[in-house]
């Protein structure tokens, strides 16, 4: 018990995932909906630790959940494997790549290294087009089998908020971590990081490896559900909007982007006229990011201590106003 | 506890520009010693030197024997040998309890896979951590301000933090750079208290400083530089009386003073 109470944010997204999977339940469209929300949720969820535990502004989060995707599609289809195995290798292949390039480039500066994420992300993308005999080039792979016993979409739900449920819970083990806190002084100040007595690249890298292995799990999951992938399914489009979203939210906030690609979801539900909707998604994110910073989460502190300290001064204002009477 | 650290003919370079000639120090556990120096006689060098920051082309920094000389800044810190800054390099909205954690960096027993999955003796970990950081800030004296933001602290305060930072390191050898820089007198007095309790539980202390006052309180030896070699080594006593150091660096005070009261 003492466990799960100093893991709020994961009882927190616990509840919510039992409770909307249990509503998606209800309608055939919601439960697909849900689905790829929650795919979505787990890519802006591995650029929240990326971005903003890491530090590192990736562009290639859209890349790793393709190689997640694209393993998924050849270890089923090429070499037999059973889907559920092949999660290990779709979340290992993605952190090997990202450790690898956080290794040589997070020396350099943030820009330099965001640049470096982006040129990853095109090269995988390239990659996946080209190598036609393995990854069925711009065509892509279909007929990708289910995972075993997860038969329906309804199934699929529960996966992959199940898997959103994991990753939060791993997210706030790092936060409340002697490495969370490294990662926060590394963002603060690097120099004082290394004063303390940490290795920058390596811990950045692992950061990175751990966000790309969720991306990569994601693009897993998405594979098999949706049975079929190409280069466009998930690419360089995906790592940005990932990064909006987690941005929106809060993408220092572990809950941020969860709260993020949700808002975004149904803000493009709610939005008038297929021709217009680019504006005015535009605008409101313009809207949202001049208003709330840090993100839509951000403003919640600020909030709850307002609410607090009004309550105190009604309380002291009721104080004061008993103890005159109570002096007559 | 014994060990010693020790630097020996160090010389460092930047383009054309010799920093560092000659630099040589001996910092024995559960000492005091001083580095000063006029700006740009090579201290702060020399102190980079041995933190790990530069990387010295000629000489040798020696850990009780063992060679650490180029060894990276995180890697020195590994050895016990941590340092401070100048202006204090500290995020202001956290409090004294949160920076003091983060210098356990070092002694962590849990590995990045372990943190993730939550294992158990990570987690024990953490709350053994919390009860020690709270402890360290005890011993230094700041706990009625644990909680309060580093920013809403005296810059004494600050610098206390930084010392208790390094006692979460578990360091065997402090390196101070400039500690008394915009403190108080009576600052400088708690300070000057808390460094001889660190030297007093066996920790070796090299304080960098411009501040005598600070360098005849506390200093068994002082070295003195002067355009990147050792001019001088002995006590804060002799140091104030030897011709060559009250010419190169209180001389250079001295006038300092005396044309202020000429004006």
């Amino acid at each position: 018990m003492r466990g799960l109470t100093s893991r709020p944010n994961t009882m927190i997204v616990l509840g919510l995932a039992i409770a909307s999977v249990a509503l998606a339940a209800r309608d055939p469209v919601w439960t697909d909906t849900w689905v790829i929300v929650g795919v979505y949720v787990l890519i802006a969820l591995s650029t929240g630790i990326s971005y903003g535990q890491a530090g590192i502004l990736s562009m290639s989060q859209g890349a790793f959940a393709a190689v997640g995707g694209y393993t998924a599609a050849v270890s089923t289809l090429r070499f037999k494997l059973p889907p559920g195995v092949d999660l290990l290798i779709a979340a290992a292949l993605p952190a090997l790549l990202a450790y690898g390039l956080a290794r040589v480039v997070t020396r350099l500066t943030a820009l330099a290294t965001a640049l470096a994420t982006l040129a990853l992300g095109s090269v995988i993308e390239i990659g996946l087009r080209n190598m036609d005999n393995i990854t069925g080039g711009y065509i892509g792979l279909a007929g990708i089998p289910g995972i075993g016993m997860i038969d329906t979409p309804l199934k699929y739900c529960a996966l992959v908020w199940a898997m959103i449920c994991v990753c939060v819970l791993m997210y706030e083990n790092l936060v409340n971590s002697p490495f969370g806190r490294a990662l926060n002084v590394i963002r603060h100040d690097r120099v004082r990081a290394q004063a303390d007595g940490v290795n920058v690249p390596q811990l950045l890298s692992a950061a990175f490896a751990f966000s790309a292995a969720m991306a990569g799990s994601a693009g897993w999951l998405y594979a098999h559900y949706i049975s079929y992938i190409s280069p466009n399914s998930l690419d360089t489009q995906t790592s940005i909007s990932a990064l909006l979203m987690s941005v929106i939210g809060g993408s220092g906030i572990i809950l941020g982007p969860l709260a993020g690609t949700v808002f975004l979801d149904v803000l493009v539900r709610h939005l008038p006229a297929q021709e217009l909707q680019g504006m005015f998604y535009g605008g409101a994110l313009i809207l949202i990011l001049i208003l709330a910073p840090t993100g839509l989460l951000g403003l919640v502190p600020p909030l709850l201590a307002k609410f607090r300290a009004n309550r105190g001064s009604r309380r002291t204002t009721k104080a004061a106003r008993v103890k005159p009477e109570a002096a007559q | 506890m014994t060990g010693m650290l020790a630097a020996t003919g160090i010389r460092m370079s930047f383009g054309g520009l010799t920093a560092l000639k000659s630099g040589t120090i001996e910092v024995a556990a559960g000492t005091i010693i001083g580095l000063i120096g006029r700006n740009g006689s090579g201290k702060s060098t020399l102190f980079n030197c041995m933190t790990g920051y530069f990387r010295p082309k000629v000489g040798k920094i020696t850990l009780s024997g063992r060679d650490i000389t180029g060894l990276q800044p995180h890697r020195i810190v590994e050895q016990g040998i941590v340092r401070t800054f100048q202006t204090p390099r500290l995020d202001f909205d956290a409090n004294a309890r949160a920076a003091v954690l983060c210098g356990f960096y070092p002694a962590r027993t849990s590995t990045f896979l372990g943190a993730l999955a939550g294992l158990p003796g990570v987690r024990r970990e953490e709350r053994r951590l919390a009860e020690k950081a709270d402890h360290i800030i005890e011993r230094i004296g700041l706990g009625p301000q644990r909680d309060q933001p580093l920013g809403t602290l005296s810059m004494g305060q600050v610098r206390l933090v930084e010392v208790a930072r390094c006692l979460a390191a578990n360091a065997k050898f402090v390196l101070l750079d400039e500690p008394a820089a915009g403190l108080t007198r009576e600052e400088q007095l708690v300070l000057c208290g808390q460094i001889r309790e660190l030297a007093k539980q066996g920790i070796g202390v090299l304080l960098v400083e411009h501040n005598f006052f600070l360098i005849h309180e506390l200093c068994e030896r002082v070295t003195v530089l002067e355009e990147g070699a050792v001019i001088f080594v002995g006590t804060p006593g002799d140091v104030a009386r030897d011709p060559g150091v009250l010419r190169s660096y209180l001389g250079a005070a001295a006038e300092y003073a005396g044309g202020r009261v000429a004006e």
